[in-house]
Protein backbone atom coordinates (compact mmCIF):
# COMPACT_ATOMS: atom_id res chain seq x y z
CA UNK A 1 0.00 0.00 0.00
CA UNK A 2 1.48 3.34 -1.07
CA UNK A 3 1.44 6.16 1.44
CA UNK A 4 0.92 9.88 0.94
CA UNK A 5 1.78 12.46 3.60
CA UNK A 6 0.50 16.02 3.29
CA UNK A 7 1.36 19.06 5.39
CA UNK A 8 -1.12 21.92 5.21
CA UNK A 9 -0.21 25.33 6.57
CA UNK A 10 -2.88 27.82 5.52
CA UNK A 11 -6.58 28.03 6.23
CA UNK A 12 -7.65 30.35 3.42
CA UNK A 13 -10.46 28.77 1.42
CA UNK A 14 -8.64 28.99 -1.90
CA UNK A 15 -5.42 27.59 -0.43
CA UNK A 16 -6.83 24.61 1.37
CA UNK A 17 -8.74 23.20 -1.60
CA UNK A 18 -5.63 21.93 -3.36
CA UNK A 19 -4.24 19.79 -0.54
CA UNK A 20 -7.70 18.39 0.12
CA UNK A 21 -8.08 17.58 -3.58
CA UNK A 22 -4.78 15.69 -3.49
CA UNK A 23 -6.03 13.82 -0.44
CA UNK A 24 -9.14 12.83 -2.40
CA UNK A 25 -6.97 11.60 -5.25
CA UNK A 26 -4.65 9.68 -2.95
CA UNK A 27 -7.58 7.91 -1.34
CA UNK A 28 -9.11 7.15 -4.72
CA UNK A 29 -5.76 5.70 -5.80
CA UNK A 30 -5.78 3.30 -2.84
CA UNK A 31 -3.10 5.21 -0.97
CA UNK A 32 -3.08 5.65 2.78
CA UNK A 33 -3.18 9.41 3.33
CA UNK A 34 -1.97 11.23 6.43
CA UNK A 35 -2.46 14.99 6.70
CA UNK A 36 -0.84 17.21 9.31
CA UNK A 37 -2.55 20.57 9.79
CA UNK A 38 0.01 23.09 11.02
CA UNK A 39 0.01 26.82 11.72
CA UNK A 40 -3.28 28.55 10.78
CA UNK A 41 -4.63 25.40 9.17
CA UNK A 42 -4.93 23.79 12.61
CA UNK A 43 -8.14 25.76 13.16
CA UNK A 44 -9.79 24.02 10.22
CA UNK A 45 -10.10 20.85 12.29
CA UNK A 46 -11.98 22.54 15.13
CA UNK A 47 -15.74 22.50 15.49
CA UNK A 48 -17.07 25.28 13.30
CA UNK A 49 -13.58 26.03 12.02
CA UNK A 50 -14.04 24.79 8.48
CA UNK A 51 -17.53 25.97 7.65
CA UNK A 52 -16.93 29.62 6.88
CA UNK A 53 -13.41 29.90 5.56
CA UNK A 54 -12.62 33.01 3.51
CA UNK A 55 -10.39 33.25 0.47
CA UNK A 56 -6.90 34.65 1.01
CA UNK A 57 -6.62 38.39 1.49
CA UNK A 58 -4.90 38.96 -1.84
CA UNK A 59 -7.96 37.51 -3.59
CA UNK A 60 -10.48 39.16 -1.29
CA UNK A 61 -13.93 39.52 -2.78
CA UNK A 62 -13.80 36.42 -4.92
CA UNK A 63 -15.45 34.07 -2.40
CA UNK A 64 -18.71 33.70 -4.29
CA UNK A 65 -17.06 33.20 -7.67
CA UNK A 66 -14.69 30.54 -6.32
CA UNK A 67 -17.44 28.69 -4.47
CA UNK A 68 -19.63 28.69 -7.57
CA UNK A 69 -16.77 27.21 -9.60
CA UNK A 70 -16.05 24.64 -6.91
CA UNK A 71 -19.68 23.58 -6.99
CA UNK A 72 -19.53 23.32 -10.78
CA UNK A 73 -16.52 21.04 -10.44
CA UNK A 74 -18.59 18.72 -8.27
CA UNK A 75 -16.88 19.35 -4.94
CA UNK A 76 -18.80 20.34 -1.83
CA UNK A 77 -18.34 24.09 -1.31
CA UNK A 78 -18.22 23.67 2.45
CA UNK A 79 -14.73 22.55 3.51
CA UNK A 80 -16.15 20.62 6.46
CA UNK A 81 -18.20 18.55 4.00
CA UNK A 82 -14.94 17.76 2.17
CA UNK A 83 -13.31 16.76 5.45
CA UNK A 84 -16.22 14.44 6.23
CA UNK A 85 -16.03 12.93 2.74
CA UNK A 86 -12.29 12.35 3.11
CA UNK A 87 -12.80 10.62 6.44
CA UNK A 88 -15.56 8.49 4.95
CA UNK A 89 -13.12 7.03 2.41
CA UNK A 90 -11.46 5.16 5.27
CA UNK A 91 -8.09 6.05 3.73
CA UNK A 92 -7.47 9.52 5.12
CA UNK A 93 -6.28 10.43 8.60
CA UNK A 94 -6.08 14.06 9.72
CA UNK A 95 -3.94 15.37 12.58
CA UNK A 96 -3.30 18.73 14.21
CA UNK A 97 0.26 19.74 15.06
CA UNK A 98 0.61 20.17 18.82
CA UNK A 99 2.52 23.45 18.51
CA UNK A 100 -0.19 24.89 16.28
CA UNK A 101 -2.81 23.58 18.69
CA UNK A 102 -1.16 25.49 21.51
CA UNK A 103 -0.84 28.72 19.52
CA UNK A 104 -4.32 28.66 18.00
CA UNK A 105 -6.26 27.28 20.98
CA UNK A 106 -7.06 23.91 19.48
CA UNK A 107 -7.83 21.29 22.12
CA UNK A 108 -8.94 17.67 22.03
CA UNK A 109 -12.33 18.90 23.20
CA UNK A 110 -12.91 21.27 20.28
CA UNK A 111 -11.56 18.98 17.54
CA UNK A 112 -14.04 17.74 14.98
CA UNK A 113 -14.68 13.99 15.28
CA UNK A 114 -13.07 13.42 11.88
CA UNK A 115 -9.68 14.50 13.26
CA UNK A 116 -7.54 11.70 14.67
CA UNK A 117 -5.58 13.57 17.30
CA UNK A 118 -3.23 16.39 18.25
CA UNK A 119 0.27 15.08 17.57
CA UNK A 120 3.87 16.17 17.72
CA UNK A 121 5.54 17.13 14.48
CA UNK A 122 8.42 14.76 15.23
CA UNK A 123 6.05 11.80 15.30
CA UNK A 124 4.53 12.89 12.01
CA UNK A 125 7.97 13.41 10.49
CA UNK A 126 9.34 10.03 11.56
CA UNK A 127 6.26 7.83 11.39
CA UNK A 128 4.34 9.37 8.51
CA UNK A 129 6.40 11.69 6.31
CA UNK A 130 9.62 9.65 6.38
CA UNK A 131 7.76 6.43 5.64
CA UNK A 132 5.55 7.91 2.94
CA UNK A 133 6.09 7.30 -0.75
CA UNK A 134 5.03 10.85 -1.53
CA UNK A 135 5.16 13.95 0.67
CA UNK A 136 3.35 17.13 -0.33
CA UNK A 137 3.52 20.45 1.49
CA UNK A 138 1.19 23.40 1.04
CA UNK B 1 -17.90 -2.27 -30.44
CA UNK B 2 -17.41 -2.82 -26.72
CA UNK B 3 -20.62 -2.75 -24.72
CA UNK B 4 -20.54 -1.03 -21.34
CA UNK B 5 -22.32 -2.55 -18.37
CA UNK B 6 -22.72 0.81 -16.69
CA UNK B 7 -22.32 4.45 -17.66
CA UNK B 8 -20.94 7.21 -15.44
CA UNK B 9 -21.34 10.77 -16.67
CA UNK B 10 -19.04 13.21 -14.91
CA UNK B 11 -19.44 15.97 -17.46
CA UNK B 12 -18.88 19.37 -15.93
CA UNK B 13 -16.91 18.00 -13.01
CA UNK B 14 -13.25 18.85 -12.56
CA UNK B 15 -10.32 17.33 -10.69
CA UNK B 16 -10.49 15.56 -8.26
CA UNK B 17 -14.15 14.59 -8.65
CA UNK B 18 -14.04 12.55 -11.90
CA UNK B 19 -11.46 10.16 -10.44
CA UNK B 20 -13.30 10.03 -7.13
CA UNK B 21 -16.58 9.19 -8.85
CA UNK B 22 -14.94 6.57 -11.06
CA UNK B 23 -13.43 4.97 -7.97
CA UNK B 24 -16.85 4.90 -6.29
CA UNK B 25 -18.53 3.44 -9.36
CA UNK B 26 -15.92 0.73 -9.89
CA UNK B 27 -16.05 -0.34 -6.26
CA UNK B 28 -19.74 -1.22 -6.70
CA UNK B 29 -19.21 -3.26 -9.88
CA UNK B 30 -18.19 -6.88 -10.33
CA UNK B 31 -14.86 -7.95 -11.76
CA UNK B 32 -14.82 -8.16 -15.54
CA UNK B 33 -17.60 -5.60 -15.99
CA UNK B 34 -17.05 -2.54 -18.14
CA UNK B 35 -17.71 1.03 -17.05
CA UNK B 36 -18.17 3.76 -19.62
CA UNK B 37 -17.08 7.15 -18.33
CA UNK B 38 -18.11 10.39 -20.01
CA UNK B 39 -16.07 13.44 -18.97
CA UNK B 40 -15.38 16.98 -20.08
CA UNK B 41 -12.41 17.79 -17.83
CA UNK B 42 -9.30 18.00 -20.01
CA UNK B 43 -7.27 16.61 -17.11
CA UNK B 44 -8.99 13.25 -17.40
CA UNK B 45 -7.13 12.53 -20.66
CA UNK B 46 -4.03 11.79 -18.60
CA UNK B 47 -5.59 11.24 -15.16
CA UNK B 48 -7.86 8.35 -16.07
CA UNK B 49 -5.27 6.28 -18.01
CA UNK B 50 -2.73 6.81 -15.19
CA UNK B 51 -5.26 5.98 -12.48
CA UNK B 52 -6.52 2.89 -14.31
CA UNK B 53 -2.96 1.60 -14.71
CA UNK B 54 -2.13 2.36 -11.07
CA UNK B 55 -5.17 0.52 -9.75
CA UNK B 56 -4.70 -2.54 -11.95
CA UNK B 57 -7.82 -2.03 -14.01
CA UNK B 58 -7.82 -2.00 -17.79
CA UNK B 59 -8.51 0.88 -20.13
CA UNK B 60 -10.15 -0.76 -23.12
CA UNK B 61 -10.66 2.40 -25.11
CA UNK B 62 -10.60 6.16 -24.97
CA UNK B 63 -12.06 8.52 -27.51
CA UNK B 64 -13.41 12.01 -27.98
CA UNK B 65 -16.88 12.81 -29.26
CA UNK B 66 -18.35 16.29 -29.52
CA UNK B 67 -15.99 17.72 -26.91
CA UNK B 68 -16.58 14.87 -24.49
CA UNK B 69 -14.02 12.28 -23.51
CA UNK B 70 -15.22 8.69 -23.43
CA UNK B 71 -13.40 5.98 -21.49
CA UNK B 72 -14.16 2.28 -21.29
CA UNK B 73 -12.71 0.71 -18.17
CA UNK B 74 -12.73 -3.00 -17.41
CA UNK B 75 -12.79 -3.86 -13.72
CA UNK B 76 -9.91 -5.93 -12.40
CA UNK B 77 -10.33 -9.17 -10.51
CA UNK B 78 -11.01 -8.27 -6.89
CA UNK B 79 -8.22 -9.29 -4.51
Amino acid sequence: MKRLAIIVREDAYDRILTPLAFAYLGAASDMEVDILFVNWAARVLTKGGAENLKVSKEHEGSDEMIKAKVAEAGLPTDVYEIIKALKATGKVRMYVCSLAAQIFDVTKENLVPEAEDIVGATWFLLEKAQKADVVLTF
Amino acid sequence: MIEADEVLDVSGMACPMPIFRVKQALSKMEAGKVLKVIATDLGTRKDIPAWVKHTGNELLDMSEEDGKFIYLIKIREKS
